[in-house]
């Protein structure tokens, strides 16, 4: 419930205006938004709590802080009109990128080889994920500025737009947040009405250049093995394969009940690694098992077509766009966070939004999905 | 169609998003449902290690209650090598830890724990033996500076020990770390809980002897632990525990008193007898020899003693190559080998017993028939003569006599007669040779009595060893006085004379006597699990007039004009009467075998002695001897030192 003032406001503004944003409100969305955000708590506490009594809450309550500040930014991007954030989204994707280029400076600090955080005090900024809401920004802006009118010279802008950022990312490096970016791309200018002749020279360009930087020196070994570890799972000499083979054996440990909360012992023993970020699937997978772990694909399933919907229901095009940027966002990380967990994807490290920890990803999320709401709640305006 | 409509592309874009969810979905089903119990085995297998912890094995006691086989506990300092690898300055650690070992009398180099820990055979998650057998100072310090040795762990372990030292290790045998051999074809078995005694890669496992052959009985049920261990193989905690459970105890038919004596007489015999010549200026070479101690009542084995013998516990340790050698050349003779039942010699004189005794009960003679032996036997056209030891003559001679000064000739004439028969070999078969005896222990010969049937076929079969395959009369009469086609082991002597001594009946020899439950006393019967029963393997008919005459002959060896009364001079034959039958074997271009075969009290026999020594000249000079002394135990008389080499009578 809405405080009272806040509410009755509501009410009375409803009254006199039928397109009044706050009439129009996706319960289903707020709903598995929050449910999932919850989840994420829990899972995200089971698997930092580590083994015996005496357990670490520090995760617990930097995640729920994180939930909290995100839901700020979710009511933040659903209350001020989206087509006011319109204007905006040149300085947001100037500041992210500011940042990007600050980060691999002597500024940023160095986690396990990459330079991808900021470090302020207790907590690490990760300008990256930042950088796929401003993306979503200046893409649906040119998109919507040009109106399925897209030559060669417009392509070029588009793709160089979204190459600052990719360049940056890489340069970390971090190839997973990269790989976002690049979907997000192909998704907003595939609703943005790119000419299919262009989609096909994208998709065998995309194709060919995946191919070759598999096999060129521009990838590390290690980045390598673990793109194609997913192919190649009995090649015991690479230790992504091992990885994978963990979390394979943790998820089915879970079977169809689960082990129970806090009860997972081959997350609790640390036989998978990043249990609480990029493999944070199967902590939840084995604790609540195929019921539980099927249940939150549901929800995040609907949550995306919740998205998917709004986006055809949007006013404008640009709304459009915005929601299939926040859509592609959520659907990828998804796909290759549970995908990698399970052996079918390769191994990068993404998110899982909402569920896996930490505090960037978090709150990006949740400002995407107020956006999201902001073009939904305006669709008669 | 536009190709680019907003509407289509979104449709498009749905369509690709569903697919990625029901992918995911599918592969979910697939690993929770479908995969999910073949997998969560491979999981709980990965977080889990099985700790064993041996058992105490079970004890052994001889005849009259006495531990001979005990445990006691061995003070371990071990390293667990994934502790050590957190340590910092773990070379400093491991050179902090030799000094203390150094200084507190368990010296030990650097390398040599770096080499213990550098062992791949070692089980990953148990903490790496560095040293056994420290003494308590060690452990005072290890756990007074413990914070200064993290990673060193020490630990109590029972460990095998011999309060007689190397007596009857021939026949206890030795336990040792289980070889991957033994590993791959040892039946784990169960205990009385249906538990199964299953083996790790380091178990202790029964190596030879009776800890070979009782191994099921003396090893305990292994204590088992499935520890949960992380990613690093760390341990974090126990899934189950099932505490060790002691083996049975065994107790034996081993005398351990009369077995040192045995085995001190021969090994004094040997010792006095090596580099003197005997009668015919051979030199003794006494390299090796056995004595068998049997109850002729239920086969029980009493004592067993072979020489040269070794330390087993040598073994148990892990032995050079070098040593190796040297025992298996010990004065010339294989330290290596129990001669008591893997020996085998001609039987010589001492098989006149089965040769009467056929004779006797087939009607070719009785007690009385007596022929005039003028040392000389002649067989055949032309003659081939065979002759007495020393051609000395015997005058008339029956059976009785026969046997009691040891006629060869008497009994080269009883061969004659039997010629073309195999009564003989049917006798020696029904006193057990021949055959194995079935005893409990490994690594038994069978020996052999040859027919003409059989010498042919040997010759057929190995031309080049028995070029000969025919059947002279020669043979019959050799055979008639144990030479040249029969070969026996000591035990079967000992067995066929334990049958004459009872009255015809064959045991099968046993070491083991009783089981007996864990931590057990020997005198509370309701400790007694189980009792092995005598097995009889065999009977002789021996009717009143065979018996008779032959052990009116055997009774007068050991007095007057026997051949081993010197050997027995100075023993109260009066308070314990010993009955026996000399024998000496001759081999070619050695010395010859010297044996004594012999049971008493004469009238209510109790014990079988036998003795066999090679290259030891007759029978009485060496083994006759080396039975008095055992003897000297057994009938509680007066003990007697070695005597000096001198020659005894020739039978």
């Amino acid at each position: 419930m809405l405080p009272q003032s806040i509410s009755s406001r509501a009410s009375k503004l409803s009254r006199r205006d039928p397109t009044a944003p706050l009439r129009h409100i996706d319960p289903v969305l707020i709903g598995c938004t929050v449910i999932l955000s919850i989840l994420g708590v829990i899972a995200v506490y089971s698997a930092t709590r580590g083994p015996g009594p005496d357990y670490s809450k520090s995760y617990l309550y930097k995640q729920a802080t994180f939930m909290l500040i995100g839901a700020g930014a979710m009511i933040f991007c659903s209350v001020v009109d989206y087509r006011k954030l319109h204007d905006w989204a040149w300085a947001f994707y100037g500041i992210t990128t500011a940042l990007l280029v600050l980060v691999i400076s002597p500024l940023g600090s160095e986690v396990n080889g990459a330079k991808s955080w900021f470090s302020l005090g207790p907590f690490q900024m990760q300008p990256a994920e930042f950088s796929k809401l401003s993306l979503i920004g200046v893409l649906a802006f040119l998109l919507s500025e040009f109106r399925g009118d897209i030559d060669i010279r417009r392509l070029v802008a588009l793709l160089a737009t979204a190459a600052l950022p990719m360049a940056l990312i890489m340069l970390q490096p971090d190839l997973g947040e990269t790989l976002i970016l690049l979907a997000i791309m192909m998704t907003i200018m595939l609703v943005g009405g790119l000419p299919t002749k262009y989609i096909a020279v994208l998709t065998i360009v995309g194709v060919v250049g995946v191919v070759g930087a598999l096999n060129s020196p521009l990838l590390a070994d290690y980045q390598r093995n673990r793109l194609t570890a997913f192919v190649n799972p009995s090649d015991t000499s690479n230790s992504a394969v091992y990885n994978i083979e963990q979390s394979q054996q943790a998820i089915a440990n879970g079977g169809i009940t689960g082990q129970g909360l806090f009860d997972g012992p081959q997350t609790k023993l640390g036989f998978v690694p990043e249990q609480q970020t990029d493999f944070i699937f199967t902590a939840v997978a084995e604790q609540f098992g195929f019921i539980g772990a099927s249940m939150m694909l549901f929800l995040y399933g609907l949550l995306c077509y919740r998205i998917w919907r709004i986006a055809q229901v949007a006013k404008d095009s640009f709304g459009t766009y915005l929601c299939a940027g926040v859509l592609a966002m959520f659907a990828f990380s998804a796909f290759e966070n549970v995908g990698m967990a399970m052996g079918i994807m390769p191994v990068t490290g993404i998110p899982l939004l909402l569920i896996s920890a930490g505090g960037s990803a978090t709150i990006t999320a949740l400002a995407g999905l107020g956006l999201v709401l902001n073009v939904y709640m305006r669709r008669f305006q | 169609m536009d190709t680019t409509s907003p509407r289509l592309r979104m449709s498009l874009l749905g369509v690709v998003v569903a697919a990625c969810f029901i992918a995911l979905f599918a592969r979910l089903w697939y690993l929770q449902v479908l995969e999910a119990p073949e997998l969560a085995v491979q999981a709980t297998a990965n977080r889990t290690r099985t700790v064993a912890t041996e058992a105490p094995r079970g004890r052994i006691f001889d005849s009259k209650g006495r531990v001979i086989v005990d445990n006691r506990t061995s003070l371990v300092v071990s390293i667990d090598r994934n502790e050590l690898k957190k340590v910092k300055d773990s070379d400093d650690l491991l050179a902090r830890l030799a000094d203390v070992l150094t200084e507190n009398g368990a010296p030990i180099k650097i390398s040599t724990i770096e080499k213990r820990l550098a062992d791949k055979k070692s089980d990953q998650v148990q903490a790496v033996p560095i040293a056994t057998d420290v003494t308590e100072e060690v452990i005072h310090r290890l756990s007074e500076y413990a914070e200064d040795f993290p990673s060193v762990s020490y630990e109590r372990k029972t460990v095998r020990v011999y309060p007689y030292g190397t007596a009857a290790s021939n026949v206890l045998g030795y336990t040792g770390r289980i070889t991957a051999e033994i590993l791959k074809k040892i039946e784990p078995g169960t205990d009385p809980d249906g538990v199964e005694k299953t083996y790790q890669p380091d178990s202790i496992v029964g190596m030879a002897g009776i800890e070979s052959t009782y191994e099921k009985e003396l090893r305990g049920t292994p204590g088992i632990e499935l520890v949960q261990v992380d990613f690093k193989n760390r341990p974090v905690g126990t899934e189950s525990y099932q505490p060790p459970k002691s083996g049975n105890d065994i107790q034996l038919h081993i005398d351990i008193e009369v077995q040192i004596r045995a085995e001190q007489a021969l090994v004094e015999r040997l010792d006095v007898l090596r580099g003197t010549s005997q009668r015919d200026g051979t030199i003794r070479g006494a390299p090796a020899g056995s004595v068998v101690v049997l109850d002729p009542r239920d086969g029980g084995v009493v004592a067993l003693a072979s020489a040269p013998s070794y330390d087993p516990q040598e073994f148990a340790a892990g032995i050079t190559q070098e040593r190796y050698n040297q025992l298996q050349d010990v004065n010339g003779a294989s330290a290596l080998i129990d001669r008591s039942i893997t020996g085998q010699y001609a039987p010589g004189s001492t098989f006149k017993l089965v040769t009467a005794a056929a004779a006797l009960s087939n009607g070719l003679i009785d007690g009385n028939s007596s022929i005039y032996d003028d040392g000389v036997y002649k067989v055949g056209n032309p003659a081939q003569e065979f002759t007495n030891a020393g051609s000395i003559k015997h005058g008339n001679v029956n059976v009785v006599r026969g046997l009691t000064v040891s006629s060869d000739v008497y009994f080269y004439w009883l061969g004659d007669r039997m010629d073309g028969t195999t009564l003989i070999q049917d006798a020696a078969t029904a006193f057990g040779f021949d055959k194995r005896t079935g005893i409990d222990l490994p690594n038994e010969s069978a020996g052999y009595v040859l027919t003409k049937a059989e010498k042919k076929a040997l010759s057929n079969k190995y031309p080049d060893a028995y070029p000969n395959g025919d059947w002279y009369t020669g043979d019959n009469v050799q055979l008639a006085i144990g030479q040249n086609v029969i070969v026996v082991t000591p035990l079967q002597l000992a067995r066929a004379y334990a049958a004459f001594a009872n009255g015809g009946t064959v045991y099968q020899p046993h070491v083991v006597w009783k089981i007996l439950k864990p931590n057990s006393t020997t005198t509370d019967p309701s400790d007694v699990l189980r009792v092995i029963e005598p097995v009889v393997t065999g009977t002789v008919t021996l009717p009143p007039d065979v018996r008779g005459p032959i052990a009116s002959g055997l009774e007068g060896v050991t007095s007057g004009l026997g051949t081993a009364a010197s050997a027995f001079v100075g023993f109260d034959q009066q308070a314990f009467p010993v009955v026996g039958k000399t024998g000496t074997a001759q081999v070619d271009g050695k010395a010859d075998t010297s044996l004594f075969a012999s049971y008493g009290p004469a009238l209510s026999p109790k014990w079988v002695v036998t003795a066999v020594m090679e290259e030891s000249g007759f029978g009485a000079e060496a083994s006759g001897e080396v039975t008095r002394r055992v003897y000297e135990v057994i009938a509680n008389q007066a003990l007697t030192g070695a005597g000096s080499a001198v020659n005894g009578s020739m039978d």
